[in-house]
């Protein structure tokens, strides 16, 4: 189970199924946002991070909150060309959320991702830790 | 598993029996090999789940090209009673109104010269891949009339086209229900920059040529020939239709239990049609389909515009546009019914007045494209079609392998030369994108369609080879 939050991306026939595992949810809502950022482009790590974008974010229930999340972070990428990989979730329960997240230029193109799906998401949570998974339309 | 219990009940017809009360009856297209290859992944089981919807009529449908998906499988087709049964944003998907265009030339492969220059030519025009942006950038007022009106808004507002060209698309390039206010602000800000854009994953845009005609005479209505250069395309509404879909699964999921709605499945999240929210997604989801079709457009006009700079006098012609990610309204058993086809294509029968007046007698042209470096399909709708599939058809081979896989078993560069030994041109921004859609990944095209015509659904017009690619 989880040292340090890490992700691994699953089979799924035509889209992308993430795992994360994480020692707390604040990590599991971080690292999926990291996957998502390595999986939709190559950060130019040379390039300056561009300045703090504050995200507050409501859903029903966790795992509504995570897909929230990251179609936020996808919004948010489409829209001003950036990769989000410096993320900082501030404070997150199971209904909210509130972060700074920093977005960078691009050095290459990988996957376009279109959304976090709803589709089998689950955050699960075990005395050592959380694991979830969520599929992305890509 | 939930995928027994399916019975062969035709040669390529498989039904599922003694469906219980709770659950609509399910019905799949494919032959041996091909119910094989569905029983492999999860799609047996999310189109079960979707035969549990609220107001589904007769049959849930499993296309011969179905695969998993999230939420409806793709290749899932499944109709609901009006006005009350529901509407699934689910049951569209992200992409809405994906859709394929196909163009014909008037010229034969020998009088296109060098396929590479002009591959070279397209890639340097259409803006391809993730956040690339259009060189069309709209005002609102702009926007929104593209989302009232599609196709013809950027042919009359912005010379993008011909009149004529409305004639061969799809419902005439515009769903008369669209209501732009029903799509969110973020919506069209994630579409404002994007007419005109290819997009990425298995988007793209070929060159092809005519390589065998099924039906002379239904080839010829058509204007299709042995031998003639075509150009597919093949994208959607970008990221437009993509956030509309967010919107609307989250707040459909947020009102289910007011509904009094249980689904198997969140992604199928879902409300009545009749109800504030299912009328308002049915109106933002026309609006992204019109964008869609306005999209395809303006790729058009550039196309034309490549053809022209390179083959004096040539003016491709469309032939016709279909969308496969799309609900719409229709008739079918004398009842008025929400159709939702996800990854599915309408596929009239001749006599249908939403077709074109050329295209009247034949039937609708049902565009099937394949996997890169295989062939597409143009077929045309039968009488049989309604009855036996809700009017609709498979939308293309169907992914048979993950991403991941395809790239462990294939190299994109490899690729890149057996594609190019077989004579055909590839533009892909990376090998390793190249590799995700390899012709491997995917089921055998021909398969797929022959299933189709055995099926009764749609009879093959004409094949096309692909010889150049611009991957998206």
């Amino acid at each position: 189970m989880p040292g340090t939050p890490h992700h691994t991306f699953e089979e799924h026939v035509s889209e992308v199924r993430l795992r994360i595992e994480a020692r707390s949810l604040r990590e599991v809502f971080e690292e999926a946002g990291r996957a998502l950022a390595a999986l939709s482009a190559e950060a130019d790590t040379e390039a300056t991070l561009g300045v703090g974008e504050r995200i507050e974010l409501d859903a029903r229930d966790r795992e509504a909150l995570l897909v929230a999340w990251l179609n936020e972070l996808i919004f948010c990428s489409e829209t001003r060309k950036l990769i989000y990989d410096a993320l900082c979730v501030e404070h997150v329960d199971d209904r909210s959320l509130v972060a700074m997240v920093r977005g960078r230029t691009p050095s290459a193109v990988r996957t376009a991702v279109k959304a976090a799906t709803m589709h089998d998401v689950r955050i699960e949570e075990s005395p050592e830790g959380f694991t979830a998974t969520v599929v992305l339309d890509v | 598993m939930a995928n027994q219990g399916f019975e062969r009940v035709g040669p390529v017809t498989y039904e599922l029996r003694g469906s219980p009360q709770d659950r609509a009856p399910a019905r799949v297209f494919a032959d041996e090999v091909l119910f094989e290859k569905i029983r492999g992944d999860q799609s047996i089981e999310q189109l079960l789940n979707v035969a549990t919807l609220p107001g589904i009529v007769g049959h849930v449908l499993g296309m011969p090209d179905m695969h998993e998906g999230y939420g409806f499988p793709v290749g899932g087709v499944a109709a609901t009673a009006l006005p009350d049964g529901v509407i699934s944003p689910g049951g569209i998907g992200f992409d809405i109104n994906c859709g394929v265009r196909l163009l014909a030339s008037r010229c034969k492969r020998a009088e296109l010269g060098d396929v590479t220059r002009l591959v070279d030519e397209l890639m340097r025009t259409i803006p391809a891949g993730f956040g690339r942006h259009g060189r069309l950038e709209l005002t609102l007022p702009q926007l929104n009339d593209v989302l009232a009106r599609g196709a013809r808004a950027v042919i009359e507002e912005h010379g993008l086209g011909r009149l004529d060209d409305l004639e061969r698309i799809e419902d005439g390039g515009c769903l008369a229900e669209a209501a732009p206010a029903e799509v969110s602000d973020r919506a069209k800000e994630r579409g404002r920059d994007q007419l005109g854009t290819l997009g990425g994953g298995n988007h793209f845009l070929e060159v092809q040529v005519v390589d065998a005609i099924y039906d002379a005479g239904a080839a010829a209505v058509l204007g299709l020939f042995e031998g003639q250069v075509t150009v597919l395309l093949h994208t959607g509404s970008r990221g437009l239709g993509h956030q509309v879909c967010t919107d609307y699964v989250r707040r459909m999921d947020e009102t289910l239990g007011r509904h009094h709605i249980q689904l198997p499945d969140r992604q199928l999240a879902c409300a009545p049609f009749s109800s504030a929210e299912g009328r308002a997604y049915f109106g933002a989801m026309c609006a992204a389909a019109n964008f869609a079709w306005a999209n395809r457009q303006v790729l058009t006009h550039r196309v034309r515009q490549v053809f022209r700079g390179l083959l004096a006098g040539e003016d491709l012609r469309l032939v016709y546009d279909v969308a496969h990610n799309i609900a719409k309204i229709e008739v079918h058993g004398g009842r008025k019914v929400c159709v939702h086809r996800k990854g599915a294509t309408r596929a009239f029968g001749p006599g249908e007045r939403d077709l074109p007046v050329a295209y009247r007698a034949l039937g609708q042209p049902v565009l099937i494209p394949g996997s890169m470096g295989t062939a597409s399909f143009v077929l045309v709708g039968s009488d049989a079609a309604r009855d036996i599939a809700l009017a609709s058809a498979c939308h293309g081979a169907g992914r048979a392998m993950s991403r991941a896989e395809a790239k462990r078993r294939m190299q994109g560069a490899t690729l890149r030369r057996e594609l190019e030994q077989r004579g055909i041109v590839v533009c892909c921004p990376s090998n390793a994108e190249l590799a995700e859609e390899a012709p491997a990944a995917y089921k055998d095209v021909e398969r797929v369609v022959d299933v189709v015509e055995r099926a009764g659904i749609a009879r093959k017009v004409a094949r096309l080879r692909p010889i150049g690619v611009l991957k998206g």
